[in-house]
């Protein structure tokens, strides 16, 4: 039996937006799945559609054998939810938190001690149990917020971009419950924005865009459609030096076929699978040529890449590298951008 | 309320999943078999049937799930007496500067016939219905904050009947109004003010305020819904307590007023449960405006005050459930 089972999803709020026009998915029990894709996507609407706080406008959704309209308490039985906002009760301490949860979710009187410290270790919050909650820092409040959905060890964890806003740190230990309860044979339904999230975690992926699923594969196989690594080589001289620049990168067999090259406006990228072992001799080849380089980088696909290879078209209709780094210096996207850098370099 | 409700349990499963306790492992250890992924557990809900069973619920009643809304708000209640104390001091300075301002000028206007009512006496109904006015409007805020803080979609999403998700928060707030009522009353008598009717008038009292109380709080809910906004439930609450207090029968008998605010007097909650409050306070037919006579005495008042408030009761209450179903549902087509 799948987890997951959607026919034809779609979903048209009462203003006529159509957030989510046509998803079919068919998830596995015990998958842990990725549902990629940008701000506006309609991502947090599928979700809420799978957990029965939306009714499908047509299609049907199954979740754990039920369905989401006709038998919603017993979907409602049979997952876990952690919304896109924090959602804790900040009047109430951790512990307090969680025992309504227990209580809500109906876990038998005599297992909910053990159960709440069982929990309050998890997401290592035992030594803050008593305290209010409004006074944590967001990754706390996070944490806490995942051990609420988890009190009745659903079978199926739906996660709503569930790492927005945490620094690295808080991020990471984050990753590594959902891996625990994943490896535990739960299955776990995840949206980000960030395909470094989903390629640290999920197994499959599947891209939306535009209220439509636009590509489906491991986060392997989405890499692969982007072609390979990163190559930015900044360079002074002018549009005529990034043209020669992009005619040597591409006609000098350094990084084979399939390579993309293109001209930026501060100097050229190279997309390919190529990109580290070839990426000095570029170098070496663009100083003989007389070029003068003044920085370069590479880097693994992000959203933006694999969005642009997919759709051709950019996330977030063409956005820049320079409009997701004014993101991340708002402080909600850092923790997906930063990573991605770190791991390029110890060559993952 | 939701069709949801109604619908089936995940019935005849008695048995704690097999998948469940693959989870238990993990809590336990951290570290399963990391190898093989999620297959342990997809095997293992896979024997348990065509269906797979969850963890059984031990408390999945209407009066179970409002039990546990009722301690949740309690706690909040007393986590933050702020709330509980604030919402008393503009009811307790109306009744001291009141009694100690218009004491003696009223006492001439509420006494016109004969009688020897004192002015606390004549004014602590009133303020009990003004303590009823100020914590409803608490309890819209209270549903703003947790549509702000997530809980109003996290508590959706569980299977908690959401009827009784409602019922819980309303009854714990009910029960903080009564214990407000119960200490304006008891230091209205210290002032001087006479209940006549004793004990059990006094409970009849807290039940007239908590009976007037639900359609104030069913408004207040129903803005906390559409506005979804704190600032604009408190502004707009607090707009109307002042206008149905001053133009009822609550400060001075409505004969003594001018002939638009007796006008009005007729068409607000506020002369209604004011009066009913006043009747038990004096043990007797204070009702102004509607004539009845079909009772003995008291009960004149009682009847029609407490028909009336019922009625308007039902009639917020109905669109308060049905604004918050429709949150509930949200705005799909």
């Amino acid at each position: 039996m799948s987890a997951i089972d959607a026919d034809d999803v779609t979903l048209t709020y009462a203003d006529g937006t159509e957030a989510v026009r046509g998803v079919s998915l068919d998830i596995p029990e015990g998958e842990f799945f990725g549902f990629l894709g940008p701000n506006g996507a309609g991502k947090t609407t599928a979700i809420k559609t799978f957990t029965t706080l939306l009714c499908p406008t047509s299609g049907s959704v199954t979740v754990n054998g039920f369905d989401v309209v006709e038998e919603s308490r017993a979907v409602r039985e049979s997952i876990g939810y952690m919304a896109q906002e924090t959602s804790i009760d900040p009047e109430l301490t951790a512990r307090e938190n969680i025992r309504f949860a227990c209580e809500a979710y109906g876990v038998p009187r005599g297992e909910r001690a053990e159960r709440i410290d069982e929990l309050l270790d998890l997401v290592e919050l035992a030594a803050a149990a008593d305290k209010e909650s409004g006074e944590f820092s967001g990754g706390m409040k996070k944490r806490l917020d995942a051990a609420m959905a988890l009190v009745h060890r659903p079978p199926l964890v739906f996660l709503d971009e569930p790492t927005t806003g945490l620094d690295p740190k808080a991020r990471n230990r984050l990753w590594e419950y959902f891996r625990r309860i994943n490896e535990a044979g739960t299955t776990i339904f995840l949206t980000t924005q960030y395909l470094e999230e989903a390629d640290q975690l999920c197994e499959r992926i599947a891209v939306i865009s535009d209220g439509e699923i636009v590509a489906t594969g491991s986060p392997g196989e989405l890499k692969r459609r982007v072609g390979g690594e990163i190559l930015d080589i900044d360079l002074d001289g002018g549009a005529a030096a990034r043209e020669r620049a992009a005619e040597i990168a591409a006609d000098s067999d350094l990084f084979g076929d399939g390579a993309g090259v293109e001209t930026t406006a501060a100097g050229i990228t190279v997309t390919s699978r190529r990109a580290r072992e070839a990426g000095t001799d570029l170098l070496v080849a663009l100083r003989d040529d007389g070029l003068t380089v003044t920085g370069f980088n590479i880097r693994a696909p992000t959203l933006d890449d694999v969005f642009l290879a997919i759709t051709g078209d950019g996330a977030d209709g063409g956005a820049t590298d320079t409009d997701r780094d004014a993101d991340g210096a708002s402080g909600a996207d850092g923790a997906g951008t930063a990573p991605a850098a770190a791991d390029g370099g110890t060559g993952r | 309320m939701s069709p949801a409700d109604a619908d089936g349990e995940p019935g005849g499963e008695q048995g704690v999943a097999d998948a469940v306790a693959a989870t238990d492992a993990v809590a336990a250890t951290g570290s399963t078999t990391a190898a093989d992924g999620g297959t342990t557990g997809a095997t293992a809900g896979a024997g348990t049937g065509p269906r797979r069973s969850v963890t059984r619920r031990s408390s999945n009643s209407f009066l179970g799930d409002a039990w546990v809304n009722v301690k949740r708000w309690n706690l909040k209640a007393v986590r933050n007496p702020f709330v509980l104390v604030v919402s008393l001091v503009q009811p307790i300075i109306f009744l001291v500067l009141f009694t100690q301002v218009f004491g003696q000028v009223a006492t001439g206007a509420i006494n016109q016939g004969a009688g020897d009512i004192s002015y606390e006496t004549y004014l602590v109904p009133a303020i009990v219905i003004q303590v009823s006015l100020a914590a409803a409007i608490t309890s819209g805020i209270g549903l703003v904050n947790d549509i702000e803080e997530g809980m109003f979609e996290k508590v959706l999403v569980t299977p908690m009947s959401r009827a009784a998700v409602f019922t819980g928060k309303t009854a714990a707030e009910v029960a903080r109004i009564a214990v407000q009522i119960a200490i304006i009353l008891g230091l209205g008598v210290l002032l001087g003010a006479e209940i006549t009717t004793g004990i059990a008038g006094a409970l009849g009292i807290i039940a007239v305020g908590v009976l007037f109380s639900l359609w104030f709080v069913s408004l207040s809910n129903s803005l906390a819904v559409l506005t979804r906004d704190q600032e604009s439930t408190i502004i707009a609450m607090n707009l109307l307590q002042f206008p149905l207090l001053f133009l009822s029968s609550a400060f001075l008998p409505l004969d003594s007023l001018p002939e638009w605010i007796q006008t009005f007097a007729r068409y607000n909650p506020v002369t209604y449960g004011v009066d009913a409050a006043r009747a038990l306070m004096l043990d007797a037919d204070v009702m102004t405006v509607l004539g009845v006579a079909a009772f003995s005495e008291v009960w004149n008042t009682l009847v029609p005050a407490l028909a009336v408030l019922g009625a308007l009761d039902l009639g917020l209450g109905a669109i308060a459930v049905y604004l918050l179903g429709r949150a509930s549902s949200a705005s799909a087509r």
